[in-house]
C-alpha cells in the first residue's frame, strides 16, 4: 500500500498496516527531519524491521541527498532476516513504481560466512579462515607475485581487481546467499565485494561490532559519511556490547604466549635485517615523519586494528624510543615482564590507570607516551615484517591494545587483578581484567559522527535509562504497544504458593523447602493446563541445577513427566541446540514439552518460541546479575558517581530487561497468544520497569496471585483463546487498510494534539494512570471504535468532533 | 654444577630448576625449604638463595660462587629480584642509570622531532650498554655528558649566586630589612629550580666549547632564571623622610629636663622616638598639594584608567613627581 506521511510518500509492502507501525514511522520521520537521535520501543512481532526499512528507504528516495542507512543488528539470523525484508520491499517498490531504482543494499559478515576459496572455506574456525584469507590476499603477497616469487593467491580476490572499482556487483539487494551465488558465477570474492562496495551502497546491514568495536570499526566503517542514518536494532543489550568491546582480560597463559610472540618478532627482525634491511629503514623513515603517512599505506587488508585513538595522536609522530623495530620489541618485552610481576600478587588489586602508569614508570621507565602508540606501532611493524600467521600474535596484540587503552583513558576504566578464580581456591590462577566501566566511551564516536542514530528494540524500558547510560540526548523517545482486538497475552505476577508461603529466588530463601516446593507446584500446574510448549527461565545455571536436583528428590519431576517432556539448557551450545530440536519435535507432535533454561543464556536472547512452541513462559525468580563480581561492583560504583544511577536502580533495571526479554520470547505476532508468569514476590514492586506493552496488559488484579489463583485465570484465558477467531476481526483496530489509515490521518489533522484515546489507537504507550481513567469510559469507547471500523460515515463523525 | 643436579634427580628436577625452585649453589629446593627466597646481585645477576648469601658473604666481599663467574660481590648489594626474566632485570637497572643522566623532557627541545631524535639516541645508548657494544666509549661519553650537565647546572647556580651578591651589594648594607628580604628571595629562587625560565642570555653559558659526550640538535640552552628583584613592601615608595633628617640629639631647653628624668627613663622611654615623632608631625603634609591630587583623582574618575595606572607605575618606580612624606 502507498500512503503519505506529511509530504513523504511511503510504499509499504503489505496491504494492511498496523497502527503502531504507522506511529512508529511517523516518529522515525520526525527524528530524521529533526536530525537527532531517538529511542523507540516496540514489541517484537509487530513488524519493526519492515516499517523501519520502508520508511527510511522512502526517505532516501524522496530526498535528493540520499542519506545512507547503516542497519546494525545482533545476530547473523537477524541480519539475514533484515536483508530478506529489504529485498521484498525493493521488489514491491519496483512493481509499484514501474521502474527499477538505482539502489544497492548489501550485508556484511565475517570472512567465514562469505568465503568461496575451495580450501579456505572448509576451515571450521573463524580466526583460521581470517588468517588464511589474509595470507592469500594481502598486498605484499601480490607484490611478491609480481616480483616473480612463487606464492599462492586467491583467484576470487584477484578477479575483483579486473572489475570497475565502484561497480563490483550490479545494483539491487543482495542477501548472503545471493552474494555467494553471484560470487561463484562470476568468480569473485563476496567478502571483498561487500567491503569495497560499502561506500557505494544505499543500505548496509551488518553486526553491531562493525560499528562499536573500535578495533574493527576503524577499518570497516571509516569511510561512512556524517549524514548516515544509523539504526541499532535489538539494542537492549547495547551497553554491554560497548563495554565488552573495550574490555580486555589477560591471563598468565596469554602473557606467556605474548612473550613467545615477541620473541618471534625479534627473530623475524633479525632475519629481515640480514635480508631486507631497506624495508625496515623505510618503515623507520616513515615513522619519523609521523603516523599519518604510515597510515596512508594501509589498506583494507590491514592485519591488526588499533583501539580508538584520539585524532591528535594519529597526527603525531611515534616517540623516538620505539621508532626502531628492535627498540620497540625490547619495549614490549619489558612491558610484558612488568605485567608478569604484577600478576604475582596474592590479594585482589583494583587500580586506576594513572596509578598503574606511575608504578610502571617507577619500575620499568616506560613513559605514558610511547605506551599510547603501542598498538599502532605493532600494526606497522607487523605490516613491515609481512607476517602472515597473524593468529600467533593475537595475545601480543591484546597486550598492545591494553597498553594503548590504559594510557589513553584516565577515567572510565579500571584494572582488576584477581589472583584466585574463586574465593575458596588455593592455587593461584591470576587474571587481569582491564574493564571498561563506561558504555558511553565506545559508542561516543558513533553518536558524535552520525547525525541520526536510532536505538530500537522490543524491550527498552525504562526508556530514559539508555540516554543516561550511553550519555546522549535524543529528540524522540517513544514506547509503542501492540494494538489488539482481544487480549492475546496474559501477564501475571505470582508472589505466593497455594500454601500462602512466599515464592522468591532471594538468596536467603531460595533453597527453603517450601519455596522449592511452591516453584515445583507452579511448574506442575502450568504443565497440566498448557496445551503445547512451556518455557521456564531461572536466574542462573547454578540455581537451576540445584532446584532440579531438589525437585528430583521430591518427585516434582516425575509429576511433570506425566504431562510434558523435560528438556534442559546447558552452557554447551551443541547440547542446547539438540535440546531445542527435541523440544520443537515434541511440540510439533502434540505432546508438548517443557524447556528449563537460564534467563541470561543463549535461549533467552536469540530463540523465538512462536505459536505452539511457547504457550506459557514462567520466569522463576528475578534474574539479577551475580552481584559479588568485582567488575560489576566497580561498574555500579562508576554509574553512581558519574551518571547518578543508583546501584539498586541499575541492578533492577538490568534484571527486568532480561525478564522482559524472556517474556517476549512467546509472543511473536498478533495472532500468537501465551501466558506470562513472573514468579517472585519482588516483581510486584518492579512493574514500572517492565516494557509499557506488558505493563498495559497487566491488570491490577493479576499482580498479587497465589499459584491456584494464577492457574484459575490462566485456565479462563486459555479457554477464551480457544474460541475460533479470524483475522478479519482485527481489521479496523489492530490493522488498517489504506482507507482506514487515511481516515485516521484526517482525524489527526483535525485534532492537533493527541489525546489518550488517539495515542492508544495508534499503539503508543500511555501511562498506567491514564489507563485507569480509561477503564471507566470503556463502554462508550467500544462503540466509538466500531464506528471507526466502518469508515463511511466519517465526515459526520468529524463534524461531531469539531463541534 | 647445574648439570650434576639434573643428572642426579632426572627430568622432573630439571624442570623444577628451570622454574627457579632450586638454588644453584646449595641445591636445596623449595620442596625441602618452603620459605626459600632468592637473591640477585646487580654485579653479575646470578641467583642464589638467601641462606647461601648469608653463608658466603657475611664475612665481607667474596667471589661469586657460580662457576665461571669471578666477580667480587658484596652482601649489601644483594636484593630481591623484581622481574622473572633476569635480562629484563638487568636492562631495567641500566635504564635506571641512564635515566638519571639523560633526563631531558619534551619542553627542553625546540621541536617534537628533536625530542624524538633525542629519545632515540638515549635508547641507542641504553642498547649499547645492555649489549655491551662499545662499552668503554659509551660509558665515557655518558660520564662526559653527566659532567657537562652538572657543570651547566653549577654554572647556572654560580651566576645566580653571583647575581645575588651583586644585588646585595647595590642595596645599602646598613638596611636590615633589605638583607632579610634578600635572604628570603634566595630561598624562593632555589625552590624554583634552574629550568623555569628559558630566555636566552649571552654569556650565561661558557661550557659550550667543551666535549659534552653528546650533542643534541634543537636542545634549548639551560638558562639561569632572571634574578628576582628584592621584595619591596611599599611598592617603590620612598619612605625616607625628605625634608628633614633626624639627628641624635637636639639641644632644646624644653626637653633637656625630660632627657634625664628618671621617671621617663624607667619606663624605657627613648628621647629619639620623641624626636622622630615630633619632626614627622611637623613636616607631614609638606609637598602634598591637595589641588593637584584632586585634579588627578578627577582624571582617574573620568575613566582614564590607563593614565592612572601609568602614574601609579611611575610612582612605583620611585619617580620624584609625587613626594610622599606622609607615611601616617
Amino acid at each position: 500500500m502507498k500512503f503519505f506521511i506529511d509530504e513523504l510518500p511511503v510504499l509499504f509492502p503489505y496491504p494492511r498496516v498496523y497502527p503502531e507501525q504507522y506511529a512508529y514511522m511517523c516518529d522515525l520521520k520526525r527524528t530524521l527531519d529533526a536530525g537527532g537521535h531517538c529511542v523507540l520501543e516496540m514489541p517484537s512481532g509487530t513488524g519493526k524491521t519492515v516499517s523501519l526499512l520502508s520508511l527510511i528507504v522512502a526517505y532516501q528516495q524522496f530526498h535528493p541527498e540520499m542519506r545512507k542507512l547503516i542497519y546494525c543488528s545482533r545476530t547473523m539470523s537477524e541480519i539475514e532476516k533484515a536483508l530478506a525484508e529489504l529485498k521484498g520491499l525493493m521488489k514491491y517498490r519496483t512493481e509499484q513504481l514501474g521502474y527499477e531504482e538505482e539502489f544497492r543494499g548489501l550485508g556484511l559478515t565475517s570472512r567465514k560466512n562469505l568465503c568461496l576459496h575451495p580450501s579456505v572455506k572448509r576451515e571450521k574456525s573463524g580466526t583460521v579462515v581470517d588468517a588464511r584469507c589474509r595470507s592469500l590476499t594481502a598486498g605484499f603477497v601480490k607484490e611478491k607475485k609480481e616480483r616473480g616469487e612463487d606464492v599462492e593467491l586467491c583467484v576470487y580476490h584477484e578477479n575483483l581487481d579486473l572489475l570497475e572499482p565502484h561497480n563490483l556487483i550490479p545494483p539491487g539487494v543482495w542477501t548472503f546467499d545471493g552474494m555467494l551465488k553471484y560470487g561463484e558465477q562470476h568468480k569473485q570474492c563476496p567478502y571483498f565485494t561487500a567491503r569495497r562496495m560499502m561506500p557505494f551502497c544505499n543500505v548496509i546491514i551488518y553486526s553491531y561490532h562493525y560499528l562499536l568495536d573500535p578495533k574493527i570499526a576503524e577499518r570497516v566503517s571509516k569511510e561512512l559519511s556524517k549524514d548516515c542514518i544509523v539504526v541499532f536494532d535489538e539494542a537492549h543489550n547495547i551497553d554491554n556490547v560497548c563495554i565488552e568491546s573495550l574490555s580486555i582480560d589477560l591471563t598468565e597463559d596469554s602473557l606467556r604466549k605474548a612473550t613467545r610472540g615477541v620473541n618471534n618478532l625479534d627473530r623475524k627482525i633479525t632475519e629481515m635485517k640480514s635480508t631486507d634491511a631497506a624495508k625496515l629503514q623505510n618503515e623507520y623513515a616513515k615513522l619519523v615523519e609521523g603516523l599519518r603517512e604510515a597510515e596512508e599505506a594501509r589498506d583494507e587488508n590491514a592485519f591488526m586494528a588499533n583501539p580508538a585513538l584520539p585524532d591528535d595522536l594519529l597526527k603525531e609522530a611515534v616517540p623516538g624510543n620505539i621508532r626502531r623495530a628492535e627498540h620497540f620489541v625490547a619495549f614490549l618485552k619489558r612491558f610484558i615482564e612488568y605485567l608478569k610481576t604484577r600478576m604475582k600478587v596474592l590479594s585482589v588489586i583494583s587500580e586506576t590507570p594513572p596509578s598503574f602508569l606511575s608504578h610502571l614508570r617507577d619500575l620499568t621507565f616506560i613513559e605514558r607516551k610511547p605506551l599510547r602508540f603501542c598498538a599502532e606501532r605493532l600494526t606497522s611493524l607487523v605490516r613491515t615484517l609481512e607476517l602472515t600467521n597473524i593468529e600467533d600474535y593475537q595475545p601480543l596484540q591484546e597486550v598492545a591494545t591494553f597498553a594503548t587503552l590504559i594510557s589513553t583513558y584516565e577515567t572510565g576504566f579500571l584494572l582488576i587483578i584477581e589472583p584466585f578464580e574463586s574465593a575458596t581456591a588455593t592455587v593461584p590462577n591470576p587474571i587481569l581484567h582491564f574493564t571498561c566501566l563506561d558504555a558511553a566511551i565506545a559508542i561516543k564516536p558513533v553518536f558524535e559522527r552520525f547525525s541520526s542514530v536510532i536505538v530500537t528494540s522490543g524491550t527498552m524500558s525504562p526508556l530514559d535509562m539508555y540516554p543516561r547510560m550511553l550519555n546522549f540526548s535524543c529528540v524522540v523517545q517513544e514506547s509503542f504497544t501492540m494494538t489488539l482486538t482481544r487480549r492475546t497475552f496474559l501477564p501475571m505476577i505470582v508472589d505466593r504458593g497455594s500454601d500462602q508461603n512466599q515464592v522468591t529466588s532471594q538468596f536467603e530463601h531460595r533453597n527453603d523447602p517450601q519455596v522449592v516446593r511452591n516453584f515445583g507446584n507452579l511448574l506442575i500446574e502450568f504443565c497440566k493446563l498448557t496445551p503445547d510448549g512451556v518455557v521456564v527461565f531461572f536466574p542462573s545455571y547454578l540455581y537451576m541445577e540445584s532446584i532440579i536436583s531438589m525437585w528430583q528428590g521430591s518427585g516434582v519431576l516425575d509429576e511433570v513427566w506425566k504431562y510434558k517432556l523435560i528438556l534442559v539448557e546447558t552452557p554447551d551450545a551443541v547440547e542446547t541446540s539438540l535440546a531445542l530440536e527435541t523440544y520443537r519435535t515434541a511440540c510439533n507432535n502434540g505432546r508438548g514439552a517443557v524447556l528449563l533454561c537460564v534467563a541470561r543464556g543463549k535461549v533467552s536472547e536469540g530463540i523465538d518460541f512462536d505459536h505452539h512452541y511457547g504457550r506459557t513462559v514462567l520466569c522463576m525468580g528475578v534474574p539479577y546479575q551475580y552481584t559479588e563480581s568485582r567488575i560489576l561492583k566497580a561498574r555500579l560504583e562508576f554509574l553512581r558517581e558519574t551518571y547518578r544511577i543508583k546501584e539498586s536502580d541499575f541492578l533492577s533495571f538490568d534484571a527486568m530487561r532480561h525478564a522482559a526479554q524472556c517474556l517476549g520470547r512467546v509472543i511473536r505476532g498478533k495472532d500468537d497468544y501465551g501466558v506470562m508468569v513472573l514468579a517472585d514476590k519482588r516483581f510486584g514492586k518492579k512493574i514500572t520497569q517492565l516494557p509499557k506493552w506488558i505493563q498495559m496488559a497487566l491488570d491490577g488484579k493479576n499482580t498479587k496471585l497465589s499459584v491456584d489463583q494464577a492457574v484459575g485465570s490462566a485456565k479462563a484465558f486459555l479457554r477464551e483463546m480457544s474460541v475460533p477467531w479470524t483475522r478479519g476481526q482485527m481489521e479496523g483496530t489492530s490493522t488498517w487498510s489504506l482507507e482506514e489509515l487515511e481516515t485516521h490521518q484526517k482525524k489527526q489533522k483535525g485534532m492537533g494534539v493527541l489525546g489518550v484515546e488517539e495515542r492508544r489507537a495508534e499503539g503508543r504507550a500511555v501511562d498506567v494512570v491514564m489507563m485507569e481513567r480509561r477503564e471507566t469510559v470503556e463502554v462508550t469507547e467500544v462503540t466509538e471504535v466500531d464506528e471507526f471500523g466502518g469508515g463511511e460515515d466519517m465526515d459526520a463523525l468529524m463534524g461531531d468532533m469539531d463541534a | 654444577m647445574s648439570k650434576a643436579a639434573s643428572r642426579a634427580n632426572g627430568a622432573s628436577t630439571k624442570r623444577l630448576a628451570e622454574d627457579g625452585d632450586i638454588c644453584p649453589v646449595c641445591k636445596s629446593s623449595r620442596y625441602l625449604n618452603p620459605n626459600m627466597r632468592f637473591r640477585v646481585n646487580p654485579e653479575c645477576y646470578h641467583r642464589m638463595c638467601e641462606s647461601c648469601v648469608d653463608r658466603i658473604f657475611s664475612h665481607g666481599p667474596a667471589a661469586c660462587p657460580i662457576a665461571g663467574c669471578k666477580r667480587t660481590l658484596r652482601r649489601a648489594r644483594f636484593r630481591e629480584q623484581t622481574f622473572e626474566d633476569l635480562k629484563v632485570e638487568r636492562e631495567v637497572d641500566i635504564r635506571k642509570r641512564v635515566a638519571r643522566v639523560m633526563n631531558k623532557t619534551e619542553s627542553d627541545f625546540e621541536t617534537l622531532r628533536d625530542y624524538n631524535n633525542y629519545l632515540e639516541t638515549v635508547e641507542e645508548i641504553t642498547w649499547n650498554l645492555i649489549l655491551k657494544i662499545d662499552l668503554e666509549a659509551t660509558e665515557k661519553r655518558l660520564r662526559l655528558w653527566e659532567e657537562a650537565q652538572k657543570a651547566e647546572v653549577e654554572s647556572i647556580n654560580s651566576t645566580v649566586s653571583r647575581r645575588l651578591h651583586t644585588a646585595t651589594d647595590t642595596v645599602d648594607p646598613q638596611s636590615d630589612t633589605a638583607r632579610v628580604i634578600l635572604k628570603k628571595s634566595g630561598v624562593q629562587r632555589k625552590a624554583l629550580g634552574p629550568s623555569s625560565a628559558n630566555t636566552p642570555e649571552p654569556g650565561a653559558m661558557d661550557t659550550g666549547l667543551k666535549d659534552t659526550g653528546f650533542t643534541f640538535a634543537g636542545l634549548k640552552k639551560r638558562v639561569a632564571p632572571e634574578p628576582e628583584k628584592p621584595f619591596d613592601p611599599y611598592g617603590g615608595w620612598n619612605i625616607e623622610p625628605q625634608y628633614y633628617t633626624v639627628m641624635d640629639d637636639y639641644d632644646v631647653d624644653f626637653i633637656s629636663g625630660a632627657k634625664t628624668d628618671v621617671h621617663h627613663l624607667a619606663g624605657g622611654y627613648d628621647i629619639r622616638d620623641f624626636y622622630s615623632r615630633a619632626l614627622c608631625e611637623a613636616f607631614s603634609g609638606f609637598g602634598v598639594f591637595v589641588e593637584e591630587e584632586v585634579i588627578a583623582r578627577e582624571n582617574q574618575a573620568s575613566g582614564d584608567v590607563g593614565v592612572g595606572t601609568q602614574t601609579a607605575a611611575t610612582v612605583a618606580d620611585g619617580g620624584k613627581e609625587v613626594n610622599m612624606d606622609d607615611i601616617f
